[in-house]
C-alpha cells in the first residue's frame, strides 16, 4: 500500500465532503480517485488490463448510483446543462468541445507512434534440468548426484580450501568477463549480452539451486538449454569444451564460498 | 561537586580548546609534508579486501600477475612499479591518495578493471592504503601533491577550431590519427614501459576513455600524461588555453556522450536503385544503429579483448535488393595474409600476448613523435574481415539458430567478406565447426578504408533463390562478426554481436494524420449533436427550466 497516495485521496474526499460538493463533482472524484488508487495506491503495480476491468466496474457503479433517483439524476445533470446552456459558460463550453477531440486525436497519435521494438519472446530462466548428463564420457546424475568435493568441507578442510582456490582460478580465467569481478553478473561484456549473465551475489539465486544444477548449466551452457530456455540466445559457453570436470565442480564450490551462500539441499523423497 | 572542581573542569576544557586551536594547523602541516600511508589497521583492512577482490588480477604480491592476467589486455596494473596512469600529479610522480580512491570507485571503461560501487568509502580508502605498501616510495617520500587543474572555460567553436589545428601541430595525429580514430602511423608499434603492446585511444569514442570522458578528465590526461605509456604530459609544450582547446576538439569528435547502443536497425525503402558505385551515399536516408561488440569467448580459440568495441550499421532496400553498410574503426588495413571464418586457432594462443606483432618491440624504442617512423610494424598473417549473419530460413516462432554460426537444426547464412578480396562470399553455418561455402552468386559487396574506418557494403536480392527473404513490415534476426588481422583474429578468434534485429520498414509508412482527424471529427460531431439537443430542449442562454433554482446545488440536497 502506497500510504501517501491513499492519504492524499482521503484528504481530497474530506475536503469535498466539507464543501458539500455537488454530486456531479463527487461522481467525477470517485472515478478519478478510484483510478489513482488502483494505479498508484499499491507498491506492487496492478496490471493495466486488471485496472481497466476495475474501472469498468467503478464506472457502472457510479452510473447506477447517480441515476438511482430522480433527485440524483437532476443533481448530476444540472451542472452539465448549465454549462451547455448558460451564456457566461460559452467560452468554457467551446474550450471543452475542442479539447476532448484534441485529446482523443493526441491519444491516437501516441498509440500509432509506439517505438518499433523487436518481437519479444519470453524464456524460462531456470528450466528443469535433465535427470542425467554425460560430461567427458562420464555419466553424472543431476537429480541424485552431489558435488564430489562438498564432503571435503568437513572431512578434509585443507583439501577443500585447495579446491575452492582452484575454483577461484577457473572463475577469474574464464567466467569473470561476463559474471564480473564480484560475481554480480556485471562483467565487461554485459552490455553486449541478452539474456544478461546470472548474478551469483544477489543473495538468492544460487541459494535456491543445487550444485548439480549449476554443474549442468556450466558444462552444457546455452546450447544445452531446453527449448523454453532459449538456447539460441544464451552466451553461456558449454564449458565441457574448455574445462575439465573437476574444474567445473571447483568453480561451483568457489561461487558458494565467495558469496557465503549455501547450496540447496537435495530433496529427499519418501521411499 | 565543589566549586573548585567546577573551576578546574572549566580550566581544563579551556586549555584543551586553546591547545587544539594552536596545535591544529601544525598537525595539518606535518601531515601534508609526510607520507599519507594510513594506519596499520587501515592497511590490514585493505589487505583483507585486496586478497578477496583484487588479487585474482593484480596478484597476491601486487605485481599484476594474478590468475586472470594471461587473458587480460590491457594487463592489470603492476603496483610494485609505482607507475600509475590516471593521476592528478605531475608526469612521472606517484598518484595522490584520492587518485587511487577515484580509480577504484570508477574503474576503467572497456577494460577488465570494473568500478567498485559496492565498497564503502572507508573500504576503498583502506584498499588504497594497502596498495601503497607495494611501492616503498609511498612511505618514504612525502605525499604527492596534485597539479593545479583549472576549471574548464566554456567550449566555443573558436576553441574547437584552434584545438583541431593544435592537434595536428602537436603531433597527436601520429598515434591517434588524423580524425582521432587511434589509427596514427605510430599506433601499430606502440609499447608501454612493461613491454606490452598498447593501443592509442580512439578519440571518437569518448565512452571508452580509461581515465573518464569529461572535459576535465581529458584535460587532466593531457596535463599529467599517462605514466608507463607513450602518452606524455603536455605541460611544457602547450599552454593551459591550448590544452583546453585540444580538449574541446577531442570532445567534439565523439558526437554523443555515450555509445547509444541499439537492438534494432531499420532498413529504409529508397526510390533510387541501390548503386554500389555510389558507396555510402546510398544510405543517406537510413538511420545508423550502433551495436556493441564483444569477444568471442564461448568457443575454443577465444578472443578476450577485441580491439573493435562496436559496429555502426545502416540498411536500405529498393525494389530488388537490400543493402547493409557496416562501419567500424580499425587501426590499420591488414590485407596481405589470409582470412576465414573457420581458420584454426591453437588453444595455446588464447593466453598468448595479444596483438604483439613480431618486431614491434624493436619499433617501440622509436619515439612516437619522431619525424619519420624508423620501424614499421610488420604485416600480419591475417586479414581484416567482417561477416553478417542471418537465419537461413525465416524463424516461425521464438526459435532462432544458435547465435554463433547457427546449429545443426537451424542453419545461418553467413555473408563473409575477406577485406583483401573484391567480393564477399556466402557460407552456410551449422555451428562453429560446421561452415560450408554456399556461394549462390547473388551476394555482392564493396569495401573501403578511410582514416581508421572500414566501410563495407553488402547487397543481396530481397528474395533470393535460396535463403531467407527480407519482407517489408517484418523483423529478421541479424548478427555481426569482425576480425582484426593485426590482432591475429581469424576463425573463432574474433569479435561478435549476439542476435539483434533488422526491421524492414514498409515503403509507405501509415500516417497517423488520417486516423487522428477521423477520431476527432466523430467525437466533435457527437458533442455538437448533444449540445444542440440540450439547447433545443432547455433553451440557450436563458435561465429556462433551471432559472428559479438556487445557484448552490448543495442547498437543495441539504
Amino acid at each position: 500500500m502506497n500510504i501517501p497516495v491513499v492519504l492524499a485521496i482521503l484528504v481530497v474526499f474530506a475536503f469535498l465532503a466539507f464543501r458539500k460538493a455537488n454530486l456531479f463533482i463527487l461522481a467525477l472524484a470517485w472515478w478519478i480517485g478510484a483510478f489513482v488508487f488502483f494505479r498508484f495506491g499499491f507498491t506492487a503495480p496492478i496490471p493495466a488490463s486488471v485496472i481497466s476491468i476495475y474501472m469498468g466496474i467503478v464506472s457502472l457503479a457510479t452510473l447506477a448510483f447517480v441515476s438511482s433517483s430522480e433527485q440524483r439524476r437532476e443533481e448530476v445533470s444540472r451542472p452539465l446543462l448549465r454549462l451547455m446552456t448558460e451564456k457566461r459558460f460559452a467560452p468554457l463550453l467551446a474550450a471543452t468541445i475542442i479539447a476532448i477531440p484534441a485529446l482523443a486525436a493526441a491519444n491516437v497519435y501516441v498509440q500509432m507512434n509506439v517505438p518499433i521494438e523487436p518481437p519479444f519472446f519470453p524464456r524460462t530462466i531456470h528450466p528443469a534440468s535433465p535427470p542425467e548428463i554425460t560430461v567427458h564420457e562420464k555419466k553424472i546424475s543431476i537429480d541424485l548426484g552431489d558435488n564430489p568435493f562438498r564432503e571435503l568441507e568437513k572431512s578434509n578442510p585443507q583439501e577443500f580450501r585447495q579446491h575452492v582456490e582452484n575454483g577461484r582460478r577457473v572463475y577469474y580465467q574464464n567466467c569473470v568477463f561476463c559474471h564480473g569481478d564480484n560475481l554480480a553478473g556485471n562483467g565487461m561484456f554485459v552490455h553486449g549480452l541478452d539474456p544478461i549473465p546470472t548474478n551469483f551475489a544477489d543473495g538468492d539465486t544460487i541459494a535456491n539451486l543445487r550444485e548439480t544444477f549449476l554443474f549442468w548449466r556450466a558444462s552444457k551452457g546455452g546450447p544445452g538449454l531446453p527449448e523454453e530456455g532459449g538456447p539460441w540466445n544464451s552466451a553461456m559457453p558449454a564449458w565441457e569444451k574448455i574445462l575439465k570436470e573437476d574444474e567445473i565442480w571447483d568453480a561451483v564450490l568457489f561461487l558458494y564460498e565467495f558469496t557465503g551462500e549455501r547450496p540447496r539441499a537435495r530433496e529427499e523423497h519418501a521411499q | 561537586m565543589t566549586a573548585r572542581h567546577i573551576i578546574g573542569g572549566c580550566a581544563a576544557v579551556l586549555l584543551t580548546a586553546l591547545g587544539a586551536a594552536t596545535m591544529g594547523p601544525t598537525v595539518v602541516a606535518v601531515r601534508a609534508q609526510g607520507p599519507d600511508i594510513g594506519t596499520q589497521a587501515q592497511r590490514d583492512s585493505g589487505k583483507t579486501l585486496y586478497l578477496k577482490n583484487c588479487s585474482q588480477c593484480h596478484g597476491d604480491n601486487g605485481d599484476g600477475e594474478g590468475y586472470a592476467t594471461p587473458h587480460l589486455f590491457p594487463k592489470p596494473r603492476n603496483f610494485t612499479s609505482g607507475k600509475f596512469k590516471v593521476r592528478t600529479t605531475p608526469n612521472g610522480a606517484l598518484p595522490t591518495h584520492q587518485d587511487l580512491v577515484n580509480i577504484i570507485r570508477r574503474g576503467m571503461p572497456y577494460t577488465s578493471m570494473p568500478a567498485w560501487p559496492g565498497l564503502s568509502d572507508g573500504e576503498v580508502s583502506d584498499l588504497a592504503y594497502f596498495i601503497k605498501t607495494f611501492y616503498p616510495d609511498f612511505a618514504s617520500a612525502e605525499a604527492p601533491k596534485p597539479m593545479e587543474l583549472p576549471s574548464a572555460p566554456a567550449s566555443t567553436q573558436a576553441s574547437i577550431d584552434l584545438g583541431k589545428k593544435l592537434y595536428v601541430d602537436t603531433g597527436c595525429v601520429k598515434c591517434h590519427g588524423n580524425v582521432g580514430r587511434g589509427d596514427g602511423a605510430s599506433a601499430p608499434t606502440l609499447m608501454d614501459e612493461f613491454g606490452q603492446p598498447i593501443r592509442a585511444a580512439n578519440l571518437t569514442q569518448s565512452w571508452t576513455f580509461r581515465g573518464g570522458s569529461t572535459r576535465e578528465d581529458i584535460f587532466r590526461t593531457m596535463t599529467t600524461g599517462l605514466n608507463g605509456t607513450p602518452m606524455p604530459s603536455f605541460t611544457e609544450a602547450l599552454t593551459v588555453e591550448q590544452r583546453w582547446a585540444i580538449t574541446d576538439y577531442i570532445t567534439s569528435l565523439s558526437g554523443s556522450e555515450g555509445p547509444n547502443y541499439r537492438n534494432l536497425v531499420v532498413a529504409k525503402h529508397v526510390l533510387d536503385t541501390i548503386d554500389m558505385a555510389k558507396g555510402a551515399a546510398n544510405f543517406a536516408a537510413a538511420p545508423a544503429a550502433r551495436f556493441p561488440i564483444i569477444g568471442q569467448i564461448m568457443e575454443p580459440g577465444r578472443e578476450f579483448h577485441p580491439p573493435v568495441t562496436s559496429v555502426m550499421v545502416q540498411a536500405v532496400y529498393d525494389e530488388e535488393s537490400i543493402a547493409f553498410l557496416v562501419r567500424w574503426n580499425d587501426m590499420r588495413v591488414d590485407n596481405t595474409g589470409t582470412a576465414g571464418p573457420m581458420l584454426p586457432v591453437p588453444i595455446e594462443e588464447e593466453a598468448a600476448k595479444p596483438a604483439a606483432a613480431p618486431g614491434a618491440a624493436a619499433a617501440a624504442a622509436a619515439d612516437p613523435f619522431a619525424e619519420t617512423t624508423t620501424a614499421e610494424a610488420p604485416p600480419s598473417e591475417f586479414n581484416d574481415a567482417v561477416a553478417i549473419q542471418i537465419p537461413s530460413a525465416i524463424p516461425t516462432g521464438a526459435r532462432k539458430p544458435y547465435f554463433i554460426f547457427g546449429d545443426a537444426q537451424s542453419p545461418v547464412d553467413l555473408w563473409f567478406f575477406d577485406l583483401a578480396r573484391k567480393e564477399p562470399i556466402q557460407f552456410t553455418g551449422r555451428g562453429s565447426a560446421d561452415l560450408a561455402e554456399n556461394d549462390t552468386g547473388d551476394l555482392t559487396g564493396t569495401a573501403s578504408y578511410d582514416q581508421g574506418e572500414w566501410s563495407v557494403i553488402f547487397k543481396r536480392p530481397l528474395r533470393p533463390s535460396t535463403g531467407a527473404a527480407f519482407v517489408p513490415g517484418t523483423f529478421l534476426p541479424v548478427a555481426f562478426s569482425v576480425w582484426d588481422g593485426f590482432s591475429r583474429e581469424r576463425g573463432n578468434r574474433r569479435a561478435l554481436t549476439s542476435w539483434y534485429s533488422i526491421y524492414v520498414e514498409p515503403e509507405v509508412v501509415t500516417s497517423a494524420a488520417a486516423p487522428m482527424i477521423r477520431t476527432a471529427l466523430i467525437i466533435l460531431v457527437f458533442e455538437l449533436v448533444v449540445v444542440g439537443l440540450v439547447r433545443r430542449r432547455y433553451g440557450a442562454g436563458a435561465r429556462g427550466a433551471l432559472g428559479g433554482e438556487p445557484s448552490h446545488p448543495a442547498a437543495t440536497r441539504a
